[in-house]
């Protein structure tokens, strides 16, 4: 139906990810996770999808010998977000 | 959550709610504030009771000294307490903003003036309080305009006017201006943000 809507940024979860991302610098995975509610496994396989498409990188860590993933948007990813609103808007107001 | 057919109005809202719902933690700011406006009206009070008991002992030869003394003391105590406080807070830190990023280095900046301006101050042989309470007017001032927080807007003005006030009483009197400077401009803003609301 939406077919000029880049799909990778075209679903619930993909989408609020690279929303959160656009805002800054670094965002940690459990703030995410506690943004969406979404169980982490499904969190992790849009993040391998997103990051494949080279729309955000992934940083591993380790924090008081804890896993810390922080996720940060990529110039690529935020081009993508930006031709992503513009689309929505000539949906929303087609002239 | 996960859906693909999204209605453009739908894929809107989830924008919407990502970025309305980004708050911002400026309680952690406020810890910093604090800090330094205790660390800061502790110097300048302490500066003051010293520079009045040399001046009443006719030992002038030694104010400067021990100024400078007062001072480098008070701030290895601040940047020690920084040091620890900046680590505990990133320590639980979930996103890092561009925000954040910006005024980081705005105070970076200003503490690399602050430095600079007091060597500057010594070698002229001038009175540093003026030019500090610039430096500090112009860090907090853009600081509360970034994150759009009034009383740290008007306590950063309040540096300007307490640094014109000091070209007009002599030296021993600078610290008590200083000291009320800092009061206004770091201790009343902080205590405002520490209590504001999210």
């Amino acid at each position: 139906m939406y077919k000029n809507l880049d799909p990778l940024l075209h679903s619930q979860l993909r989408l609020a990810i690279i929303s959160m991302l656009v805002n800054s610098e670094k965002v940690d995975f459990t703030y995410i996770k506690e943004e969406t509610k979404a169980a982490a496994g499904n969190i992790s396989i849009q993040i391998k999808k997103l990051q494949e498409a080279g729309y955000i990188e992934v940083e591993k860590t380790f924090k008081n010998n804890y896993p810390k993933t922080m996720l940060s948007i990529t110039d690529k990813g935020v081009k993508a977000f930006e031709s992503y609103v513009n689309d929505l808007k000539k949906y929303i107001n087609p002239k | 959550m996960d859906k693909n057919n999204l209605t453009p109005e739908e894929s809107f809202r989830i924008i919407d709610k990502a970025i309305s719902n980004f708050k911002m933690n400026y309680k952690e700011s406020a810890k910093i504030f604090l800090l330094w406006g205790w660390i800061l009206t502790l110097a300048s009070f302490s500066n003051f009771i010293i520079l009045k008991i040399l001046h009443s002992k006719e030992a002038y030869h030694l104010m400067g000294w021990y100024s400078l003394g007062i001072w480098a003391i008070f701030c290895l105590i601040g940047f020690t307490g920084l040091f620890f406080m900046d680590r505990k807070i990133n320590k639980d830190k979930k996103v890092y903003s561009y925000l954040d990023g910006y005024i980081k280095n705005l105070w970076t900046v200003s503490a690399v003036s602050f430095f600079i301006a007091a060597l500057i101050c010594i070698k002229l042989e001038i009175a540093p309080p003026p030019i500090m309470l610039l430096i500090a007017g112009i860090a907090t001032t853009t600081s509360g305009l970034l994150i759009k927080f009034k009383p740290l807007i008007i306590g950063g003005m309040s540096f300007f006017i307490f640094s014109i006030a000091t070209t007009f009483v002599t030296n021993e009197y600078l610290a008590l201006i200083v000291c009320a400077a800092i009061i206004c401009g770091y201790l009343i803003p902080g205590y405002f943000l520490k209590y504001a609301k999210e």
